[in-house]
């Protein structure tokens, strides 16, 4: 119980609103509404899972939210020049592979500090692309929308596939070697060294599994509309990390799993059509999002003082 | 082993590879690079303009070195300039305050803003990088709340605008300003003990702490300093542009610790020099008008900075790493079985 106290606060929480939502705004809970919330949400959940990786290896990556704008225009392209929907989605994964594997090298290789490594290459990122497409959107073939089926199809096979994911993670994470080798380099690299373990190769894999999920995940927001926005994934990195956080994995590293970030996201994600259906205007969601990471952080630090 | 010629050498060496000489030479390239490509690019008036335009992130780059120096970082700055900007707007146009007023209590407001960050970062012991995140959104969010997203103030005095405008004296009006706040900060850091007590917090706070230095209060004071530095900022924004709007200062965060990384102060903390960040400051400004004049694209401005960053820190590692490596041959002959610690 106590284990699970972060997990449970948030789902509690989650409840709560979800509860008052029921009473004061039950058009909230209709079904099209609420699947293409979930939707929306899905890529941020992968982002999500792949910065919580590294954020439990005790690094941190802000470059995700420019890596996810660029692998969406490389999709974008690719599918324009008439790819098929399988050799785009691997060449989406494949560029996330490489920008994340960018990172991971700069940080592992040359042991860099994460946070600066990933600011100057969220940098270049993004005004690379700003440069490269000037603000054009990349218009996507017909068929493509919801992989060609309806859009509740759609957006089901979306949130089941995210789903699927978050599951096959969240086992990885507690029963395979590899998942517990990013705890231990976080706790505590040279520890984790004296076991037998590489960390700077975990690092670096770290690294670029999280350019991986960031590269599905941008497939997954692409078959979401008839065109690819270059400037998709914007703050992106602050709301993964914001959802990391309010679940309850630690920026000190070798600590939290991925259900609390999923109920963090959640939490989050629901402020926005809390706040519409609760007839309160919607400039304050960022403020109220702002007050809920703290709102957490300070509860885990009373904790942590008891 | 060591002879005094070797130790020289490695002096010398020193002083070659220490950021802020890299980064002159870096910046006299660009000067060069850019008064041989563009026409009027070094004259007078555009290093003003420079100036000018460098001012507001220059001021948050200033105050972001004795905060990355303790070791910590603030996200929130930007976001807390568009806060300060609404909230000075408000003041003067809907609670009717007088300008010199309304820029009084701004200049409270965001020292109240900085404290909250600092009583949260010490009073609870929470990492700044999160605090701040958390923050970075509630003040962005503030601002938007208050102008329901839309709306802008305008329309200030002209007296009001030029402060960011005009010239006063010969050089751009908010330039003595911006270079009172070099001065103060540049003698705070590096003569007065309050920046020894900061290198100190951000070398061990620990250590720091058993030495007698009142480590929640250095630190509350470096926050609030940032809010107050963040309100000046963005007096001066709303003055430049003659409008106040709830995205004022977006990304600016990120090219203040940019500037401050760039002039050479460990982002663990510990060490580094203001005359630094105001090279690094100098780098970005430069790099930003410099390419506009040599008809490039404006973006190459974010592409370069973020290379250059990247090339800074690699520069600023390299000796560390060769004598780790070196210390690891040296362990690896004595000691076949271990490997050493780096």
């Amino acid at each position: 119980m106590r284990r699970y106290f972060r997990e449970i606060s948030v789902a509690a929480a989650l409840i709560l609103l979800l509860g008052v939502l029921a009473v004061l705004g039950p058009a909230f809970f209709q079904i099209h509404p609420l699947l293409s919330l979930l939707a929306r949400e899905a890529p941020e959940l992968v982002v999500t899972c792949g910065i919580a990786f590294v954020i439990v290896s005790r690094q941190i990556d802000i470059s995700v939210g420019a890596q996810f704008g660029v692998c969406s225009v490389v999709a974008g392209v690719l599918a324009a020049s008439g790819w098929p929907l399988f050799g785009v989605l691997v060449a989406a994964i494949g560029t996330g592979l490489v920008l994340g594997a960018l990172n991971g090298l700069l940080v592992a290789g040359l042991r860099l500090p994460s946070i600066v490594v990933t600011l100057a290459t969220m940098v270049i990122w993004r005004e690379g692309l700003r440069w490269k497409r000037q603000g054009q959107f990349v218009n996507l073939p017909d068929g493509m929308q919801w992989l060609g089926q309806t859009q509740t199809r759609g957006q089901i096979v979306i949130i089941v596939a995210a789903l699927i994911l978050l599951g096959v993670l969240i086992w990885a994470m507690k029963y395979l070697a590899a998942g517990r080798f990013v705890y231990a380099v976080g706790s505590d690299a040279e520890a984790a060294r004296l076991a037998g373990i590489r960390p700077q190769l975990t690092t670096f894999i770290v690294f670029a599994f999280a350019g991986v999920l960031t590269g599905l995940a941008s497939m997954m927001n692409i078959l979401q509309s008839p065109q690819v926005d270059p400037k998709s994934g914007s703050g992106l990195e602050l709301k993964a990390i914001a959802a990391a956080v309010v679940g309850g994995v630690a920026i000190s590293g070798g600590r939290g799993n991925l259900i609390g970030p999923f109920l963090g996201l959640l939490l989050l994600a629901c402020i926005g059509p809390a706040l519409t259906h609760l007839h309160i205007e919607a400039y304050w969601e960022k403020a109220i999002q702002g007050a809920i990471i703290l709102l957490a952080v300070m509860a885990e630090g009373w904790r942590s003082r008891k | 082993m060591k002879t005094p010629s070797s130790k020289s050498l490695s002096a010398i060496r020193r002083l070659l590879v220490r950021h802020e000489t890299v980064l002159l030479v870096v910046l006299i390239a660009e000067w060069v690079y850019f008064n041989s490509v563009g026409r009027h690019f070094g004259s007078l008036d555009n290093t003003y303009d420079i100036l000018r335009h460098s001012v507001e992130i220059g001021l948050l780059a200033l105050v972001m070195t004795p905060i990355i120096l303790t070791g910590g970082i603030d996200l929130s700055v930007g976001s807390l300039l568009g806060l300060c900007a609404i909230c000075f707007g408000k003041l003067w146009r809907d609670a009717g305050l007088s300008v010199p007023v309304a820029i009084l209590c701004t200049l409270c407001i965001g020292t109240a803003a900085g404290s909250l960050n600092g009583a949260l970062i010490t009073r609870l012991r929470l990492p700044p990088l999160i605090v701040t995140l958390g923050t970075y959104s509630l003040f962005r969010g503030l601002a938007e709340a208050i102008t329901h997203g839309v709306d802008t103030f305008t329309h200030f005095p002209s007296w009001f605008l030029f402060l960011g405008q005009e010239r006063f004296a010969g050089v751009p009006a908010q330039a003595p300003i911006f270079f009172i706040a070099v001065i103060a900060i540049w003698l705070m850091v590096h003569r007065t003990v309050l920046g020894r007590s900061f290198r100190a917090i951000g070398f061990s706070p620990e250590g720091a702490l058993y030495a007698g230095i009142p480590v929640r209060l250095r630190l509350m004071q470096v926050y609030a300093l940032a809010g107050l530095f963040s309100a000046v900022a963005a007096i001066i924004y709303t003055a430049r542009l003659g409008q106040a709007k709830a995205d004022a200062g977006t990304g600016y965060e990120l090219f203040a610790i940019t500037a401050v990384v760039l002039g050479g102060t460990s982002i663990f903390g510990g060490s580094g020099s203001v005359h630094g960040t105001l090279l690094g400051i100098a780098a970005i400004g430069v790099l930003n008008n410099g390419l506009v004049h040599a008809q490039w694209p404006r973006e190459m401005a974010g592409v370069v900075t973020g290379i250059l960053l990247l090339l800074a820190l690699t520069a600023s590692t390299l000796p560390k790493m060769l004598t780790g490596l070196r210390s690891r041959r040296h362990t690896a002959a004595t000691k076949p079985q271990t490997q050493s610690v780096t």
